[in-house]
């Protein structure tokens, strides 16, 4: 070996270095940006918010004046609780459909995994319309049933899939044991099965309640003053006069406080349960 | 009946004639059970709607009138006689998918690449770009909104210190689309990277090794060998997200509202408009279904397409 290729090679590395390092920081830089600009305005006083070069001034009078705006604090507790409920019922119900298509062949699993693939391609918008018109010939309108339901099956598809990867990690000879110590289908499925995919579904559950909390369309169709969901509520900060975006960007922050925490302490939970 | 069956279930030879039998139809059972909770849900919340969507896309249906005569297919007509559907929610609808997936794939592919690499703090930015994934699309919407806005956003604070005329985001329609494609993309780019990174772990070391004595060099090991070898991964990728892209509500909502001019407008857009601002529930609910019966072709097609390349790969 001479020196040369040796020393160009240094070189290269060090500049590969370099370059890799500017990479991520304008990687780093550009993804969090956003975040970094609507938490300064959000902290930065209504009369400097307008100027994006001055003002030094950081202050939570915003974040006091969005809470005790009207509504916002029970779209909060109400954005919770739908979650919440959501996310214990999507499990329920998508981790025993989840098993029936990793354990079970034939035709009712062929149709119901083309079922799920089909009903998961339709836009929400499409019978998320309708939806308005049958809750409110149920009653259900603005109310939480009327919201749960739905969002309920906003997930039976795309979790009834992510649940069966789960299942399709457990070993079958698990079950065949258990049968033969006699236990039920059902014994064999809550005792033995489902504790060995519970990261999986625990991971899910994080990200369904988050799911649910960062939801939009159908909050801004099924919900009116009685059931103030956050997602919705948030956009009254913008008049006909134009729009307060001190106080939108602090109920925006506030709003992404779970998520920010899911990222900092759960993400790698989620991340691994998920098998991704 | 129990005592066949416990006699069945002892350790040694399978069931056989009435046990088995019985066995089975005691498996199907339980797998109907098991999915009867899901099915019901799906049948009452969507199935239901759906039809109820149909049915009320055959009427004259508005929100304000109490007769709803039937009238065959005459809404569809409208719509697809509708030079705003046909020519700019439409196409706005595709160019919003294959802009936003394509931003996401060639965006998520440079910063696994880049976040494979070994240097400090690599946990560290790992953890924080996935931020993004968990933001919800109204919030991200409303900082980038903040950002272009025309006359306090940080952008044209830039332009303008850079000394070019400030530029108005959100008054020109291609220009507010594209904002709104950026929106999706920052929202999105973390889910491919994510994907991307695992599927890296996953592929074997051989041929790589073998490429490196080759002598082929970064570019071509990349080009040759991984993206080849990541090929199922991003296709499943690119199907899920395909579909996801196509019905984008929430983003253009809070940006555009489909507003200037409705140049903007996406197809879920268009169908909420019609009913819920032209209070025309029969048209809005027809325009979804074409929409609808759109999305499910080329959902049909991706399918049958991924199958046939993973299994050819295989």
């Amino acid at each position: 070996m001479s020196a040369r290729p040796g020393a160009g090679g240094a070189l290269r590395k060090g500049w590969k270095k370099v370059f890799l390092g500017l990479a991520l920081v304008g990687v780093l830089g550009l993804f969090l940006f956003p975040v970094f600009w609507l938490t300064l305005t959000a902290l930065r006083p209504e009369s400097e918010v307008f100027y994006v070069h001055r003002g030094s001034h950081l202050t939570l009078a915003n974040f006091a004046k969005a809470w005790r705006a009207p509504k916002i604090q029970e779209s909060f507790l109400n954005s919770a609780i739908l979650a919440g409920l959501a996310t214990f019922f999507s499990l329920q119900v998508t981790v025993m459909s989840g098993y029936m298509l990793s354990r079970f062949k034939g035709a009712t699993n062929k149709i119901w995994f083309t079922a799920i693939y089909l009903f998961r391609t339709v836009p929400y918008i499409t019978w998320v319309m309708p939806l308005y018109l049958l809750t409110q010939s149920l009653g259900l309108y603005d109310t939480y049933l009327g919201l749960l339901l739905p969002h309920v099956a906003v997930h039976v598809c795309f979790f009834s899939w992510v649940m069966k990867g789960f299942f399709d990690g457990v070993e079958p000879e698990l079950e065949q044991a258990a049968y033969l110590d006699g236990c039920s289908h059902w014994g064999a499925f809550l005792r033995i099965i489902l504790p060995q995919a519970r990261p999986g579904i625990m991971a899910l559950g994080i990200l369904c309640w988050l799911f649910t909390w960062n939801e939009f369309l159908f909050a801004l169709i099924l919900t009116g003053s009685r059931t103030p969901l956050l997602t919705v509520t948030m956009a009254q900060f913008v008049h006909e006069l134009g729009v307060e975006w001190h106080l939108m960007s602090a109920t925006a922050v506030m709003a992404m406080i779970p998520a920010l925490v899911v990222t900092l302490f759960a993400q790698r939970y989620v991340v691994s349960g998920l098998r991704l | 009946m129990t005592e066949v069956h416990d006699g069945t279930l002892k350790r040694g030879g399978p069931p056989t004639g009435e046990a088995a039998a019985s066995l089975f139809r005691q498996r199907r059972y339980f797998a109907l059970t098991l999915i009867a909770p899901a099915a019901l849900i799906l049948l009452l919340f969507q199935v239901v709607p759906i039809l109820m969507g149909v049915d009320a896309s055959l009427r004259r249906f508005s929100l304000t009138d109490e007769e709803h005569p039937f009238i065959g297919l005459r809404n569809y007509q409208r719509i697809l006689s509708d030079a705003q559907f046909l020519w700019v929610a439409l196409p706005n609808t595709f160019f919003f998918m294959l802009a936003s997936v394509a931003g996401g794939v060639v965006l998520g592919l440079a910063i696994a690449m880049l976040l494979k690499q070994p240097f400090p703090g690599r946990i560290l930015v790992r953890t924080l770009i996935v931020f993004p994934l968990m933001v919800a699309p109204v919030v991200a919407s409303i900082m980038i909104a903040w950002i272009f806005n025309d006359q306090f956003g940080v952008a044209n604070a830039i332009v303008t210190t850079l000394g070019f005329p400030p530029v108005a985001w959100l008054v020109k329609p291609w220009l507010s689309l594209c904002i709104v494609v950026l929106t999706d993309v920052w929202l999105q780019t973390p889910f491919y990277v994510i994907i991307i990174l695992a599927g890296l772990e996953t592929l074997p070391r051989e041929p790589f090794e073998a490429a490196r004595v080759d002598g082929a060099n970064a570019w071509q090991i990349f080009r040759n060998v991984t993206l080849p070898l990541l090929r199922p991964v991003l296709l499943v990728a690119i199907v899920i997200r395909s579909i996801d892209a196509f019905r984008v509500f929430d983003t253009v909502w809070t940006i555009t509202k489909g507003e200037p001019g409705r140049q903007t407008e996406v197809f879920s857009i268009y169908a909420y408009k019609e009913a819920f601002v032209f209070l025309n529930l029969d048209r809005g609910a027809a325009a979804s279904l074409i929409g609808a019966v759109i999305i499910m072709c080329v959902g049909i097609v991706l399918y049958w397409g991924l199958r046939r390349v993973t299994e050819v790969s295989r």
